[in-house]
């Protein structure tokens, strides 16, 4: 059952992929796996490439060099009907002149399939997105999810190498888009497909995708499970892009073995995975939901702290605090435990914040 | 209640805004469309009669007239929407900034007046003209000048080279709306470029080619100066019209004929709105 006595088969690889518009790099020196049956989101914030990766994966761009491979064939050179992928689109683009079933069994046609079996995988298809019934209507007349769906299933019936989804929820309300990013996972691992999203929404890479690429300026940054992205950033971006973080600066201790960042009272000791250069200027970044805060000192590093905003946020509050220490605010998540109906903390109220060394990561500045 | 009284004149206020518009076009549109239906309809002695139609009907030289101005139209319908698809589609898809520039190169032709620039064509074919001079004094390919003006060819060559711009524009305005992710969509799920084209683009820009053929059609259907000017040969109602008016002085049966033309019209805008009432539905 472990995905290690599986021979990690490549399906979808990119290597040393650039491109360029004009003197404006768009992809740079790319490099990415992915693995037989996996998802992988590409995240980053719009303009970073992503978009133009996907774009090269599906067949509409040309990459200025390097390879794109799906499974054995090298595919940089062939244009997007030759290429067996399945696309979803932001926008859905359903063919609006035709029906559902016309939509969903467009693929079947174009590959020469017969009517009575394109009939069959049709209907077959439409039980599975779970519309059955559905497909002598119009994609005008369907909801947005419902209409999603369809898009994911003429995309799948055509049995595709690699799955491609290009925002696939951003035009759905945020309720839906939540259910839709479980269905569309659970329909993703039943079918074993190997697929790649982009997304630009740090929610649904975390929550559907087995690795999550974080991309910034045409370069992958760190590459990662969603667990391992979110607490072991390896640069100051990725711990800011995904969620919020509080940034420190300090300084490699002589030995090469720790960062050492003034602590409030004295600096305090991070010790680093890999050695690094003494004296190097390196960051620490500590989530808001790792901070301490109350009217005790604790371990590690301990700062005063001014309430200057407090924001409730359901099952918790987000707190800013003024640390003239830093000259600077810091930020603090606390979990609702409190009676029910109150905050914890209010506004203008002097408090003890502070990090321990084993919840904060040294990030590099990037 | 008695707020209400100035509320209801306010409401109704914006009709006042068409009233000189509509007086406008009922003195000079609907009254003489209504005095020439019945000229066409009056008898010499002041009765009824429907002969002029009957004739206009049934005469096979008036039918063959009715015929070849509809052909004419037709064909050079079928000409502008050949040669104006792909412009629309190079505007559309293709130009990206210079797509301004392709518009205005569209619409500058429009500027000028239609007899200048069948004028332009008499320049370029006549007997003595650009073409003839090239072929004959400067190349020597011939010995003696070709009859190049006065042909259906260069008569229709004339009306397409008017109209093809509405066929472009009316082509381009609804490519436009039509998303190229749809185009992308297709080539996915595995059709060639020209497969895409043909099942998606094609038929969702189907809309744009009726309104154009349509609008074609009709100007093409009442086209005069043109034909007066090149089309050797060609008899059509509108010359027709013009030649019981001023030759033969038959205004019942130019009436006529003016309203067989004016339902031919009509026809088309019937068959425009129904086109746009499909799409809205």
């Amino acid at each position: 059952m472990s995905v290690q006595d599986r021979p990690a088969a490549e399906v979808l690889s990119l290597r040393g992929v650039r491109k360029a518009y004009g003197p404006v790099l768009a992809v740079d020196d790319l490099d990415l796996t992915v693995e037989a049956g996996a998802l992988v989101a590409l995240l980053g914030p719009s303009g970073c490439g992503k978009t133009t990766t996907l774009r090269m994966v599906a067949g509409f761009e040309t990459p200025d060099t390097g390879s794109i491979r799906i499974g054995e064939r090298e595919v940089a050179a062939l244009p997007p009907h030759r290429r067996n992928l399945g696309m979803v689109f932001q926008n859905y683009s359903l063919f609006p002149h035709r029906t559902v079933a016309e939509n969903i069994g467009f693929g079947l046609r174009m590959a020469g399939v017969a009517r009575a079996e394109r009939d069959r995988r049709v209907e077959e298809m439409l039980d599975l997105i779970r519309l059955p019934g559905r497909g002598d209507m119009y994609p005008s007349q369907l909801s947005g999810g419902q209409q999603q769906r369809v898009a994911l299933g003429r995309s799948l019936i055509v049995n595709p190498k690699v799955l491609l989804l290009d925002e696939p929820l951003g035009a759905l309300d945020k309720a839906l888009r939540e259910s839709m990013q479980f269905e569309v996972r659970a329909m993703q691992q039943r079918l074993g497909i190997t697929t790649l999203l982009v997304t630009h929404d740090q929610e649904e890479a975390l929550s559907m995708a087995d690795r999550v690429a974080v991309m910034n300026r045409g370069r992958i940054l760190q590459i990662g499970s969603p667990n391992d992205i979110y607490d072991r950033p390896q640069s100051r971006f990725v711990a800011e892009f995904l969620g919020t973080s509080n940034i420190f600066e300090g300084r490699v201790s002589p030995d090469g073995t720790a960062l050492l960042v003034p602590g409030g009272n004295g600096d305090v000791a991070v010790p680093l995975e890999a050695p690094a250069a003494a004296g190097q200027p390196l960051l620490l970044s500590v989530r808001p939901e790792r901070m301490r805060l109350g009217a005790n000192r604790g371990e590690g590093a301990n700062f005063e702290g001014r309430i200057t905003g407090a924001v409730f946020r359901g099952n918790y509050a987000a707190y800013q605090l003024d640390v003239p220490a830093l000259g600077r605010e810091l930020f603090v998540y606390r979990q609702a435990d409190g009676p029910l109906g109150t905050v914890s903390f209010g506004l203008g109220e002097v408090l003890t914040l502070g990090w321990t060394p084993r919840d904060a990561v040294p990030v590099s500045a990037e | 209640m008695q707020m209400q009284a100035p509320i209801a004149a306010k409401a109704r206020r914006p009709w006042l805004l068409i009233v000189p518009a509509l007086l406008f076009l009922i003195v000079f549109f609907v009254l003489p469309l209504v005095d020439n239906g019945l000229r066409s309809v009056a008898g010499d002695a002041g009765e009824w009669t429907g002969a002029r139609y009957v004739t206009l009907l049934t005469d096979s030289f008036y039918l063959r007239v009715t015929f070849e101005t509809v052909l004419l139209s037709a064909g050079v319908t079928l000409i502008c929407v050949i040669i104006g698809y792909p412009v629309a589609y190079f505007l559309v898809r293709k130009a990206g900034r210079w797509a301004g520039v392709v518009v205005f190169l569209l619409i500058a032709p429009l500027l000028t007046s239609i007899i200048m620039r069948t004028f332009g064509w008499q320049v370029l074919f006549a007997r003595r003209g650009l073409v003839n001079n090239l072929l004959v004094d400067q190349l020597g390919v011939i010995s003696s000048p070709l009859r190049l003006t006065n042909s259906p060819e260069i008569a229709v060559a004339a009306l397409v080279h008017v109209l093809v711009p509405f066929m472009v524009l009316a082509i381009a305005t609804v490519l436009q709306s039509v998303d190229r992710r749809l185009e992308e969509s297709a080539k996915i799920l595995g059709a060639g470029r020209w497969r895409a084209f043909w099942e998606v683009t094609l038929p969702l820009s189907m809309d744009g080619i009726g309104t154009g053929a349509i609008l074609v059609f009709m100007i093409a259907n009442g086209s005069f100066v043109t034909l007066v000017l090149l089309g050797g040969g060609i008899q059509t109602l509108p010359l027709l019209i013009y030649q019981q008016f001023n030759t033969t002085r038959d205004f019942g049966m130019a009436s006529a004929m003016s309203t067989i033309l004016l339902v031919i019209a009509v026809f088309c805008l019937f068959l425009q709105l129904r086109l746009v009432r499909r799409q809205g539905a």
